[in-house]
């Protein structure tokens, strides 16, 4: 716990040094963020070790007072690799921001940094009225990054600002319920005594839909495309990386702890169906998009629809293997997403258009950033072997094995081929060398390769598949 | 059928209608007078539900200083001609109604469980009260008990007034002061020390009683806000190591303590339990200050406040 403790900490140190330290420049301040990361990558991997050796999940009663009134902190295998996720997220993100040309904005730093402490402060928590405040401080930085773009995205902050605390309310009414039924906010507590009755149902139907509105699963994902597209490449790769799946955490929570299994088993095909369309229409949405970062903002709409398949089956099936799918597909989505975002903002900024058809000839103009874009884009279609194959394989078995789920195999099926079409729209384009777009300026090199970095990463999670599969196999908790 | 009954239902009835005319008033400043009101009514119905804390809060911070930021904001918006009643964009308000409603009216039909007056909440935080340093509950639950829920909150108006530093670089030319208006100014004069007084007593009531630092930051911001907006006070430029520095200067300590009780005493924000009182009353003297400034910064602030 300790580790964790501080893998939550540093983080939130380096954004209040960055706020009150003499003469901070913003070159200071990302060396001061960059450290803290790092730091904060180095506690939650020594977390994370700690707790597959020790092999149980740790928790820790805040203040020491007893359970029930205490706020609970919880450290399993799972958080820990979320803590290292989030840190390494936001490492990349940070690099790419202070090396790239393009900025983000002076107050990148201190956001990105607070952003960070909220997320840490998510994956520990085990208190629904805590991960509410958590919701509320990764929605208040999110739709502040979002503005750093400057007054063209205020459009775009503004409606995420008011939908999430739309979002905020719903979900907190739901914890209402919950807590005057069952007189408790701790999630394991919760767990043990909850029970199916009407004013449960009700508290969970309205969690649900407070979290998907924020998480941005379809159907409440309109405001998405808006927010991550308007805001600067680094900021677009966080949001789409880390800030919605603390939503589908806590929704997580919600179905396999709090909510009695047979609900959820009830339950479990909708959120899958939901899921099943999202891949679809998220898919055929950019498709058609004709803008670069629209398109990768509506392939995380289509990308969510994964996970929320994924748990869905776990909600119906409740087999453990399905947590593993999920949360493989939230890391390898996280880590392709990122260097999409960043490839992305370097081919807009560097051959100075927005639209796909700017990509003309992209292989040769900005072939680094386009071989970034694709080799991350093949870990979305679910390319053998990154990461992204590895995620869909763990969900496909159950269901091949047995031939009455095969329907849900085709929805897969048909989720790869629309994002095979979308990400080979923009190679097609980019290949296309006999009427070049010419760039604006000469390509900078160092911000194309640190695009390129996440997607190398996500490629090499194969390495790692078996140790993650381990890992996750606890059943999560 | 008790003679308490009749003040509760004019409440009752009164917020009812407040809101709706708010809700329908013809003009922008109409509309954001009667929201005040609905603040004041609303904070009334806190006092007798029996949550003074509650009510404090939603007096100073609910019906004040989101009344002045309406204000404020009012001001840059350009002048409305009559608006038209479009049924097409209150639908969504119109859904959330009905569900709202009906969740509200199923909870109520709904078996309860246990009764909720009974004193099943009450009893752990009663039986650890003694160890919490403070006397009165909702401080203990607040700075001790759940005290990272509070740090959180702390958190929250720190991004809030970093994401607010983000909107300015456009605003062209910052809003000079209105031409002080001499009533203002005298009134101000008075006003302000006794915000002060009262402040300064409700963190230091907090302890015992009603009150606390939320309460008693929002009435500070509430006198700050009055001396910035009459040209008394000058800008609280975001440079000023001053400024920075209170505005960080709760968390700091919060942050602080955790991290001391977590390294040299019994674990994360567990207090020893002899200071305990002590390093509440410290927490939130500090968390008051940040309080303060933040929210003045929220409402009152200024290009030439935040970004300079």
């Amino acid at each position: 716990m300790n580790d964790a403790l501080l893998s939550l900490v540093t983080p939130l140190v380096a954004a209040l040094i960055v706020l009150t330290g003499p003469a901070m420049t913003p070159r200071r301040a990302s060396v001061v963020v960059l450290l803290g990361s790092a730091l904060s990558f180095v506690a939650a991997l020594l977390a994370l070790q700690s707790v597959t050796t020790s092999g149980a999940t740790q928790t820790l009663n805040l203040g020491g007072w007893e359970d029930g009134l205490a706020i609970r902190l919880r450290l399993s295998p799972l958080s820990a690799l979320l803590l290292a996720f989030t840190a390494l997220i936001h490492l990349l993100a940070g690099l790419y921001a202070r090396f790239s040309r393009f900025t983000s904005g002076d107050d990148f730093w201190v956001l990105s940094a607070f952003l960070h402490t909220a997320l840490a402060a998510l994956w520990l928590s085990a208190d629904l009225f805590n991960l509410y405040i958590t919701l509320e401080l990764i929605g208040l930085a999110a739709v502040a990054m979002v503005a750093l773009s400057g007054p063209k995205a205020y459009q775009a902050a503004a409606d995420y600002l008011l939908l999430s605390l739309a979002a905020s309310m719903i979900y907190l009414l739901g914890v209402v319920f919950l807590y005057s039924e069952y007189h408790t906010l701790d999630v394991i507590q919760l767990g043990t005594v909850s029970a199916d009755s009407a004013r449960t149902r009700l508290a969970l139907a309205l969690i649900t839909a407070g979290l998907m509105l924020k998480g941005a699963l379809w159907p409440l994902h309109l405001w998405l495309p808006a927010a991550h597209a308007g805001a600067p490449a680094a900021v677009s790769a966080l949001l789409s990386a880390v800030v919605v799946k603390g939503p589908l955490f806590i929704l997580w929570l919600a179905w396999t702890e709090v909510a009695p299994a047979d609900l959820a088993r009830e339950v479990g095909p909708m959120v899958a169906t939901a899921g099943m369309i999202a891949l679809v229409a998220g898919g055929w949405a950019a498709m058609r998009s004709p803008y670069i970062k629209v398109l990768v903002a509506y392939s995380t709409v289509a990308q969510l629809g994964y996970a929320l398949m994924a748990l869905g089956l776990l909600m119906s099936w409740q087999i453990p293997q399905m947590h593993i799918a999920l949360w493989l597909f939230v890391i390898a989505h996280g880590l392709a997403k990122a260097s999409l975002f960043m490839a992305a903002g370097e081919m807009q900024g560097t051959l100075g258009t927005r639209r796909l058809t700017g990509l003309r000839g992209a292989t040769q103009t900005v072939p680094i950033a386009m071989f970034a874009f694709a080799v991350a884009g093949g870990s979305l279609i679910g390319l053998p072997p990154s990461g992204g194959f590895l995620a869909k394989w763990v969900l496909l078995e159950p269901i091949l094995s047995q031939p009455q789920n095969w329907p849900w195999a085709f929805g897969i099926l048909l989720g790869t081929l629309v994002s095979a079409a979308y990400i080979f729209r923009v190679v097609v384009l980019a290949f296309d060398r006999a009427t070049i777009n010419p760039p604006d300026t000469r390509p900078y090199l160092m911000g194309h390769w640190l695009a390129l970095l996440p997607a190398l990463i996500v490629w090499g999670m194969a390495l790692l598949g078996e140790q993650l599969i381990g890992l996750l196999a606890g059943g999560g908790v | 059928m008790t003679v308490e009954l009749l003040p509760d239902l004019v409440l009752c009835v009164l917020l009812l209608v407040v809101a709706w005319s708010a809700l329908f008033a013809s003009t922008r400043r109409d509309a954001m007078a009667l929201f005040v009101a609905f603040g004041m009514i609303v904070a009334l119905v806190w006092a007798r539900l029996g949550a003074p804390d509650l009510a404090l809060a939603e007096a100073a911070i609910g019906a004040g200083l989101t009344g002045v930021l309406l204000l404020r904001a009012a001001r840059k918006l350009p002048v409305s001609s009559a608006r038209r009643f479009d049924y097409r964009r209150h639908l969504g308000a119109l859904t959330f109604i009905v569900v709202a409603v009906s969740g509200f009216a199923v909870s109520i039909i709904l078996p309860s469980p246990a009764d909720i007056t009974a004193n099943n909440f009450d009893s752990p935080v009663a039986a650890a009260m003694p160890d919490s340093g403070v006397s009165h509950p909702v401080t203990a639950v607040l700075l001790n008990f759940r005290a990272w829920d509070t740090f959180l909150e702390l958190l929250v108006l720190l991004f809030a007034i970093t994401g607010l530093r983000q909107l300015f670089p456009i605003e062209k030319e910052s809003l000079e002061p209105a031409r002080t208006w001499q009533l203002l100014v005298s009134w101000t004069r008075t006003l302000v020390p006794l915000l002060l007084l009262v402040g300064a007593y409700l963190l230091w009531r907090g302890s015992s009683g009603p009150g606390g630092a939320f309460q008693a930051g929002a009435l500070l911001a509430a006198g700050c806000v009055m001396l910035r907006i009459t040209g008394m006070l000058p800008p609280l430029h975001w440079s000023l190591f001053a400024v920075r520095g209170s505005v960080c200067a709760g968390t700091l300590l919060f942050l602080c303590t955790a991290v001391l009780t977590h390294s040299l005493g019994a674990g994360w924000l567990d207090y020893p339990e002899a200071h305990a009182g002590t390093l509440i009353l410290m927490i939130e003297t500090l968390a008051t200050l940040s309080i303060a400034i933040i929210l003045t910064l929220l409402v009152a602030g200024e290009r030439k406040d935040l970004c300079s």
